[in-house]
């Protein structure tokens, strides 16, 4: 047992930071599958919803795996947002990894290294573990010391659960962690049998007094029911990617912690794929295809999109749902020109889902949602002047200027964001349209200015 | 009409049978435990307290008996070994007959419930993971 003291975990309220996306909860579907106009923070998008949940039925019933979606359309059209609400409505229980195109440049990895990490923290492995546990409410604890000090020390520990009692003989080393974990009459413990170690749970509600003087971290459970010795299983999900990490630790253990976990060997893989086979075969394991998300997809190069033809026909290999918003474009590190950036052959294997514009009505609604989420109170009529401003510069401008807008009314001391307040950041930050007017005014007096090139490049 | 209520009542009652079945073998398993419980206390007993003594009283249903200490061991050891084969045959019932419960019910399958568990090397392997 280690003798160091383990800090007493503080209870700190969590902050939840408000991310682009954190207002969905889920695809927005009733039980037939039938997009509703608005729920969950989804709005509009019917027709895309309703695939993105027709796919959604199949990974939950593991129909599919090694299938790939393509979610394509115009910026701003809510291609994450439908990624977010398959991830949401998955459950904590399906893996979902999440990356975007650009990230697997790493100059300490390759590129297809990246991406089969990225594969395989998709695909989850449920295992189980069974341990054999005492559990009960401490009637007695009874420690007999020797008069000298020094020697064995025996005591015995009276245990109960609402239908039994019983007598334990305790040893030096039970007695040592009894003490260390300050067990007393009254505390609900469980005993690890494999192990010896000792967990408290609470204490018992027939022991709670009110003027009892007691730390604000006392919990009071129940007494348990049942017997005493009982047999717990936990069912734990880690995935594929996880236990790749803790079999290659080449730099100590040290690694799972700091994140960096360098290139894995092939045999490594290996290796724990037979593993996870033979855990299969012998009924402990299950394995869940879960979904990888790579958003930008346009931004991986020809290597990646063979590596992922070649990764999709293995047999552990998760739902990938890719989105892009370029139309005709060169794939990168070609000269080739394809449909949404991605060779043909991958796109063959796709099922491509496209997304639309939104409508005034669904960037009302849209506005609406963020400002909840925000939590910025907005006037009727700049609500109205804010759905102006989205439908024509767009839906993202719009929305950055919801947080500013409200920064600015509450500088000035007021509850509710009013048409004035949308006009001060409009003339404030410019939006993408006005930045490049702008620019094309005044060109010549800023530096590095190239004239000739009038089109950005794209790739 | 008639039909109709007699099939609910019949489900309702194939269901309730099913609930009696999964409340009998918890309590089973609770009375076997709480006598392996007596059992290991004798046991404990006869290892500290009566430590010096030849022969022990031995209580056979309303009878107590003098018997030799060894042979009050083993044979409670016996017994010892009867229950905890007997608690893990109806822990194993006990997973099908919830199993069966639930599925009358409607009510999904449990997940990873059929899983065998990992042996204990393999979770001592897996444990820096689990343990987040």
């Amino acid at each position: 047992m280690a003798t160091t003291k383990v800090p007493e975990v503080r209870d700190i309220t969590r902050i939840e930071r408000i991310g682009a996306h954190s207002h969905i909860r889920g695809l927005g579907l009733d039980d037939a599958l039938e997009p509703r106009q608005v729920s969950q923070g989804m709005v509009g998008q019917l027709a895309s919803r309703r695939a993105a949940g027709v796919i959604l039925e199949m990974i939950k019933d593991g129909h599919i795996a090694g299938r790939a979606v393509l979610i394509a359309g115009q910026p701003g059209t809510g291609k994450t947002a439908i990624a977010m609400g398959i991830a949401q409505s998955l459950g904590p229980d399906t893996p979902f990894t999440a990356l975007a195109g650009s990230e697997i440049f790493s100059l300490e990895m390759s590129k297809t290294e990246a991406l089969s990490q990225a594969f395989r923290k998709a695909i989850g492995v449920r295992i189980k573990e069974e341990t054999e546990i005492i559990e009960g409410e401490v009637v007695e604890i009874q420690i007999d010391r020797p008069a000298t000090g020094t020697g064995a020390k025996v005591g015995k520990l009276t245990l109960k659960t609402t239908e039994m009692e019983t007598i334990y003989d305790l040893g030096n080393k039970m007695i040592d962690s009894l003490s260390k974990e300050k067990v007393q009459a009254g505390d609900v413990i469980t005993i690890d049998k494999a192990t010896g170690k000792i967990t408290k749970l609470g204490r018992s509600f027939t022991r709670a007094r009110d003027y009892d003087a007691m730390g604000a971290q006392t919990q009071f459970v129940q007494c348990p029911e049942g017997e005493l010795q009982k047999r717990k299983e936990v069912v734990h999900t880690v995935s594929l990617h996880e236990i790749d990490v803790i079999n290659s630790r080449t730099q100590g253990f040290l690694a799972l912690f700091s994140g960096d976990t360098g290139e894995i060997k092939s045999e490594v893989r290996e290796q724990i794929n037979a593993k996870v086979c033979e855990w299969r075969e012998e009924g402990k394991a299950e394995i869940i295809p879960g979904v990888l998300f790579i958003d930008e997809v346009h931004m991986l190069d020809m290597e990646c999109f063979s590596f992922l033809n070649r990764a999709l026909e293995s047999d552990l290999s998760p739902v990938l749902i890719m989105a892009t918003n370029r139309g005709i474009t060169r794939i990168r590190g070609t000269n080739y020109q394809s449909p949404h950036g991605i060779p043909i052959d991958l796109l063959d294997r796709l099922l491509i889902i496209a997304t639309s514009p939104y409508t005034e009505k669904e960037t009302r609604q849209i506005l609406k949602i963020r400002c909840e989420e925000e939590d910025v109170e907005l006037s009727e009529e700049a609500h109205t002047v804010l759905t102006r401003i989205g439908m024509e510069t767009s839906l993202r401008y719009a929305i950055q200027l919801i947080s500013t807008a409200g920064l600015v009314c509450r500088k000035r001391k007021g509850t509710e964001v009013q048409v004035d307040d949308i006009k001060r950041v409009y003339s404030l930050f410019l939006d993408e349209a006005r930045s490049s007017q702008y620019m094309k005014e005044y060109q010549d007096s800023f530096l590095f200015n190239e004239t000739q090139t009038a089109s950005m490049d794209t790739s | 009409m008639e039909s109709g209520s007699q099939r609910v009542l019949m489900y309702l009652t194939e269901i309730e049978e099913a609930a009696e079945d999964v409340l009998t073998a918890k309590q089973q398993i609770v009375d076997l435990d709480s006598k392996r419980n007596r059992n290991r206390e004798a046991l404990n007993a006869l290892k500290t307290e009566m430590a010096d003594t030849e022969k022990v009283k031995v209580c056979f249903g309303k009878m107590f008996i003098r018997f030799p200490k060894s042979k009050t061991k083993e044979m409670i050891q016996k017994d010892q070994e009867q229950l905890d084969r007997e608690i893990n045959d109806l822990r194993k019932g006990l997973k099908a007959k919830v199993n069966r419960l639930n599925e009358m019910q409607g009510k999904p399958e449990l997940r990873g419930y059929n899983l065998s568990p990992l042996s204990a090397d393999e979770v001592k392997a897996i444990n820096s993971l689990l343990k987040r």
